[in-house]
């Protein structure tokens, strides 16, 4: 608990943590209004052509439950790139300034002191969570009230995807924590963890795609490997037809959360501190 | 000392190293290390540049694992010590802090890891003087300020043991005198000062015991004093007579070696200096300056580790 304190305070006493809370608020606000024009134009059935094969997932995303759940998670896209990047720095950073040293000396137990990271990025990233939630909570009302929806605040399939919302932040963090004991050098930890996340949400999207026209819709399963992808799919309103299911991609990525936990604290235990 | 005759008792801080080895890809940068460190003294770890003096003390405190041997403080390996930081206190790097943090913050952050009191941030502040950079930021400190912010980390448990790697480092000749004072001080209560360098001069005014390595392997150990005489080669007679080569003559006779800088000053050795003085009283050779010679521990150093300081 000790540690935990400690590793807290090493968050409390640098600039990290409020610098990349200013940056989440804009990001929250554009993807906020991104996801607001996809509202109105879902809502509006303005869609334009759809092909009939896809008639079923417009469908699904169109429901009720679908966009109250979108707009109570809003920010998760860029709001889980910050988190994982605050999980990076919180280990890469006692490399870069050398301060490894001193808290291994403080604490000779390695084991403890990566549980205590984890501990404390994962608390961060809740708090970025409550916070991200709290916004959303004040303005999805608003647009979904706009758009004749409702707040669906009674939904419990939006509760429950706000809920996952905050266990995606708190993965997405310990995966970060994860790649910055893999990767020791803060701007590489962070180019590689940046180039991941949106390349691996990007790329893999549009590979499985391409794949899925070619190969068939079973294809459209792999996209659970993706982790960006499995989060994003653990947190849709409902289950929509073609993807896999929701609590597969919560238990992909509590997967590679562990595997990358698993990985950080076993390297940091064998290396040498020099 | 007592080399395995006793147990260390936990409560003396005692250090003892007992072969230790690292290895790394291609070179064994500690080699089969023993030496031990006793409590109340100041000792010295010397040892040219790359001679494992730093990899010593990683091992020592368990942050690099050794490929062979093992260190213990106080009877107990590093990693095994219930409470490290009110054991040992350790000042490794000068620039290890946050730079975005400020001095007493980084020491909070070490007092709350360890479950000490977060007063004892401002104590050990003010133990080194630091007190007035207290909430400036680790960026703006000065190399002697960091250093100072290292010995204040180092003492915030009150350890019985003190581990420094050249903390003479970038500081200024006020800071070295600071430093000196700090550690005699520090010895004097009967704490274990070890302290590595590659600055022999000032070891030689801070140092009761000195552990000199080279290319890993231990060269000597001892009291400094003891180190000192033990190279009576080191150690020659000055003599300035206007007969050198009677005087010459007549030493070599005493089985004594002369050699001359050819100025009229002999450099004597083999013999002392109340010798030397005899021979030339009857052989009737009037002398001008008649010095002992005292190799200093620079010169014992550089004779002890010449050609072992070869690029590994």
């Amino acid at each position: 608990m000790n540690l935990v304190r400690s590793e807290l305070l090493k968050i409390r006493t640098t600039n990290t943590w409020w610098v990349f809370a200013l940056i989440t608020v804009p990001l929250w606000g554009l993807a906020l209004l991104f996801n607001w024009l996809q509202t109105e134009a879902l809502t509006s059935g303005n869609m334009g052509e759809v092909p009939a094969d896809q008639a079923d997932q417009v469908q699904a995303v169109s429901s009720a439950d679908s966009l109250a759940a979108n707009l109570y998670t809003n920010g998760q896209f860029f709001g889980l790139l910050i988190v994982m990047l605050l999980g990076i720095v919180v280990v890469t950073s006692e490399f870069f300034h050398q301060t490894v040293t001193t808290t291994f000396l403080t604490a000779p137990h390695r084991t403890a002191v990566m549980v205590a990271k984890l501990a404390a990025a994962g608390t961060l990233a809740l708090l970025f969570w409550v916070g991200t939630t709290l916004l959303n909570l004040v303005f999805a009302p608003l647009i979904l009230s706009a758009t004749d929806v409702g707040a669906q605040l009674g939904s419990g399939a939006v509760w429950r995807a706000v809920a996952l919302n905050g266990l995606a932040y708190l993965l997405w963090s310990v995966l970060g924590v994860g790649l910055g004991v893999l990767i020791r050098s803060q701007i590489g930890a962070t180019v590689t963890g940046i180039l991941l996340y949106l390349g691996g949400a990007i790329g893999a999207a549009i590979a499985i795609g391409l794949l899925a026209a070619k190969f068939g819709d079973w294809i459209n399963q792999l996209q659970l490997l993706v982790p960006s992808l499995a989060s994003s799919l653990m947190v849709s309103g409902a289950d929509i037809p073609g993807n896999p299911p929701r609590w597969a991609g919560a238990a992909v990525l509590i997967g590679y959360a562990v595997v990358a936990g698993v990985i950080g604290v076993l390297t940091i235990r064998r290396r040498d501190i020099s | 000392m007592s080399d395995g005759q006793t147990s260390p008792n936990a409560g003396t801080g005692q250090i003892v190293v007992s072969g230790l080895t690292k290895e790394y890809k291609n070179v064994r940068a500690v080699d089969n290390l023993s030496f031990t460190v006793q409590p109340g003294r100041v000792t010295g770890f010397l040892g040219p540049n790359g001679a494992g003096k730093t990899t010593t003390l990683r091992m020592l405190l368990n942050l690099v694992t050794p490929t062979a041997g093992e260190a213990t403080i106080g009877g107990h390996r590093y990693a095994d010590l219930a409470d490290p930081l009110r054991t040992v206190g350790a000042v490794l790097e000068a620039s290890s802090a946050h730079k975005g943090r400020t001095g007493i913050n980084h020491l909070r952050v070490i007092c709350a890891a360890a479950g000490l009191p977060r007063e004892r941030a401002d104590e050990a502040l003010a133990l080194v003087g630091l007190t007035p950079a207290a909430k400036r930021k680790f960026k703006g400190y000065s190399l002697g300020m960091k250093q100072r912010l290292g010995i204040a980390a180092a003492m915030l448990g009150n350890p019985r043991v003190l581990i420094l790697d050249e903390p003479a480092n970038g500081l200024d000749p006020e800071g070295i005198r600071w430093m000196r004072g700090f550690l005699k001080g520090l010895a004097a209560e009967g704490r274990t000062v070890l302290v590595s360098s590659h600055l022999l001069s000032e070891m030689q005014l801070l140092a009761d015991d000195v552990v000199i390595i080279a290319a890993g392997k231990l060269v000597r150990q001892g009291p400094v004093e003891q180190v000192m005489s033990s190279m009576t080669h080191g150690s020659r007679i000055r003599v300035r007579t206007p007969q050198a080569d009677e005087l010459t003559a007549a030493l070599r006779e005493q089985s004594a070696t002369v050699d001359t800088d050819g100025h009229g000053v002999l450099l004597v050795a083999g013999v002392d200096a109340p010798t030397v003085g005899r021979v030339a009283l009857a052989a009737k050779v009037e002398l001008h300056e008649l010095t002992t010679e005292r190799p200093d521990l620079e010169g014992v150093f550089l004779e002890l580790t010449a050609g072992k300081a070869e690029i590994r």
